[in-house]
């Protein structure tokens, strides 16, 4: 019988309850957004009693479907003041469903200080303290967990960050091999997360492919079904799997939208320095991975091991945050990215966010462009919790504040990503209107804008990029209710067959009749219930808007501003 | 005319002795396509998904003008 845990820690007490008919057909972003529009005043403080820690497993989640095993984690956004869905891989997601674990819902606030620690099993459920975990990293408290509780529990842990209640602190879990690098890692839920006292919650399930399903033989049918489709889909079958989502840096740096030195040029003379083809190079050679899975059951691996020069292993680099540490700081140097990364995990931060407030840093004069020493320094002062480190926990917009930068790449208070919106204007749209702040996953026209994936749509050109934006981030948010890596989308986008397996999927599984249509209602409904929070939050149009140097400054080499106007931008949530 | 043409991704095993990004310089006629640069370098038509000039998506049959920047991949995705 699916269940929901509730944790309250006011009273340090977890219990099981049903699952009402209301929550029973929604999953991970489905679910995190609904619980939380339903359960958190939307005015309530952040890091206050009433803020709510919602993790919940994709609707496929822990079945044999491919790619399925991602997890969402959900609150009040402490950076943006507003709803928030995070979106991790690793293997707590998979473990949480085959315990049939709805959500965890970690609510109320301990009246005293220390720390605590939240065991689940499937012999039931444990408050333990966890004191003598405090004050560490990441790493460290998975290292440990694993060899307390055994080499195959899923750690979902905060590290230090997470603990100052820092705005961008993340929360992360393990892959396989217990690297505590997956993170829900957008939005600060991380301190959320220590605003509740919990250190980390522990899961123990023997399994990783028994989740209840109705219908074995249909479902099996389906997901071989599917793996096949994305297996056979250039993208996802070959080119992920070759040299990660690193592979953009070479694309968007010659598409002229690389953010350079905190926005001011498209391209960065070294990039390919920092790109996935040399990630894979320097990888090889020095015994780690250029492929890798972050759970287990993906076909498409898109991680990588990379070895550091220190002994220790980053695993995996992102092309995210290869940019926000590469092209963004002009740093070219791909051990300084891997360990600005590397601490970012352990301190337990949003790497974006790091990224684009040292651009802020930098743009202030406060440390030089191109300085990776001086990045490093300055992001080591996080952990001990110092002023400087205390206002890059902060996030680029906390520090523009600071500092008096003006040019501060960040919407509802959280900072963009690595693709220019002057340059890939549909993902300009999504910037702006996504009910998450600056998110490129929420709505990724990257693919019709530069990779022609699902069509192809000018970059440059502001026409078509509302409707783009639009379709996106309703097959977004639907693709993040399931639990499948939003990366199927190449394929689901190209192959006609791709949607109808994935509804043929949850169908076999929860014994539904739902059709595509369903699936693409599912997706606006989500939006709507965010939307309807932020509303209630305070938000207002204003709030839908990039900041105001894109518009009046060019982006070299195409010589762009981003000229979507304000009310095609109020379109977007016209359903 | 001259143009200056940087493969990506793996493309650059067809192109001895090239790694990744390298500029490679090439001489080709006046009314020159890519199609008649892919033939000429040696990289096959079916292993190059999108092609980028000064930036700019075009097609196989584009014709290259003077001093362009020619960008060749295969598929590639991420986020
Ligand atoms: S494609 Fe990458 S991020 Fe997505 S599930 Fe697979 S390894 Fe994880």
């Amino acid at each position: 019988m699916a269940k929901f845990l509730r944790v309250d820690m006011s009273a340090k007490q977890a219990k099981f309850e049903e699952v009402s008919d209301k929550y029973l057909t929604l999953g991970g972003r489905a679910l995190t957004s609904q619980l939380v529009a339903d359960e958190v005043p939307a005015v309530c403080d952040p890091l206050g009693p009433f803020n709510k820690l919602v993790i919940a497993p994709g609707l496929l989640s822990g079945t044999n479907a491919p790619s399925s095993g991602r997890l969402s984690v959900g609150g009040k956004s402490p950076l943006t003041g507003g709803i928030k869905e995070a979106n991790a891989g690793g293997i707590t997601s998979q473990k949480l469903a085959n315990l049939d674990i709805k959500a965890v819902i970690i609510e109320g606030k301990p009246a005293d200080k220390g720390f605590f620690l939240l065991k689940i099993t499937p012999d039931g459920v444990e408050m333990l303290s966890a004191d003598d975990l405090a004050g560490k990293g990441t790493y460290e408290v998975t290292a440990i967990c694993r060899e307390r509780y055994g080499d195959k529990v899923a750690v979902i842990t905060i590290g230090p960050a997470g603990e100052m209640l820092m705005p961008s602190a993340g929360v992360s879990n393990n892959d396989s091999d217990g690297n505590s690098s997956r993170y829900a890692g957008r939005g600060g839920l991380g301190a959320v997360m220590g605003s509740k006292g919990l250190k980390a919650i522990v899961v123990d399930c023997p399994k990783t492919f028994d989740a209840p399903v109705k219908d074995p033989e249909r479902f099996k049918a389906a997901a071989k079904k599917f793996a096949k489709i994305l297996l056979d889909h250039p993208v996802c079958g070959q080119g992920l799997p070759s040299y990660g989502t690193n592979v953009l840096m070479n694309i968007i740096n010659e598409a002229g939208t690389l953010p350079t030195r905190n926005f001011k040029f498209g391209r960065f003379d070294k990039a390919g320095e920092v790109s996935g083809e040399k990630l894979a190079e320097v990888a090889t050679a020095r015994g780690g991975k250029a492929t890798h899975a972050c759970h287990p059951g993906c076909v498409m691996r898109c991680s990588n091991v990379y070895p550091m020069p220190d002994g220790k292993v980053c695993a995996p680099i992102e092309y995210e945050t290869a940019w926000c540490f590469g092209p963004n700081l002009e740093i070219s140097d791909l051990d300084v990215v891997a360990k600005l990364n590397y601490i970012c995990n352990d301190v337990g931060l949003d790497t974006i966010e790091a990224g684009c407030t040292l651009g802020v840093l930098m743009e202030a004069g406060v440390i030089p462009f191109g300085d990776g020493q001086a990045a490093i320094a300055a992001l080591e002062e996080v952990a001990k919790g110092t002023p400087l480190g205390r206002i890059i926990g902060s996030g680029a917009t906390n520090a523009g504040k600071v500092y008096g930068v003006t040019r501060v790449p960040a919407v509802k208070g959280q900072g963009i990503p690595a693709y220019d919106p002057r340059s890939c204007k549909g993902n300009g749209v999504t910037y702006a209107t996504t009910p998450m702040g600056a998110d490129h996953t929420a709505g990724y026209a990257v693919t019709a804008n530069i990779l022609k994936v699902g069509g192809f749509v000018d970059p440059t050109n502001k026409d078509g990029q509302v409707e783009l934006s639009r379709n996106l981030q309703v097959a977004t948010a639907a693709i993040d209710a399931t639990g499948l890596c939003l990366f199927v989308a190449f394929a689901v986008l190209d192959n006609p067959e791709g949607l109808p397996t994935i509804v043929e999927m949850l169908n076999a599984q929860y014994g539904t009749e739902l059709t595509v249509d369903d699936v693409a209602a599912l997706g606006q409904n989500i939006l709507k219930v965010e939307r309807r929070f932020n509303l209630d939050a305070g938000f207002t149009k204003a709030d839908d808007r990039l900041p105001e140097f894109f518009s009046t400054e060019e982006l070299p080499p195409h010589n762009t501003k981003f000229d979507i106007s304000d009310n095609d931008l109020d379109e977007v949530f016209n359903f | 005319m001259r143009i200056e043409v940087r493969v990506f991704s793996g493309l650059e095993k067809f192109l001895p002795n090239k790694s990744f990004g390298e500029p490679l310089p090439v001489e080709l006629p006046e009314g020159g396509t890519i199609r008649d640069l892919l033939l000429k370098i040696g990289i096959p038509k079916d292993h190059v998904f999108t092609i980028l000039v000064d930036g700019k998506h075009r097609s196989f049959d584009y014709t290259v003008r003077d001093g362009e920047r020619i960008s060749l991949f295969p598929p590639v995705g991420g986020g």
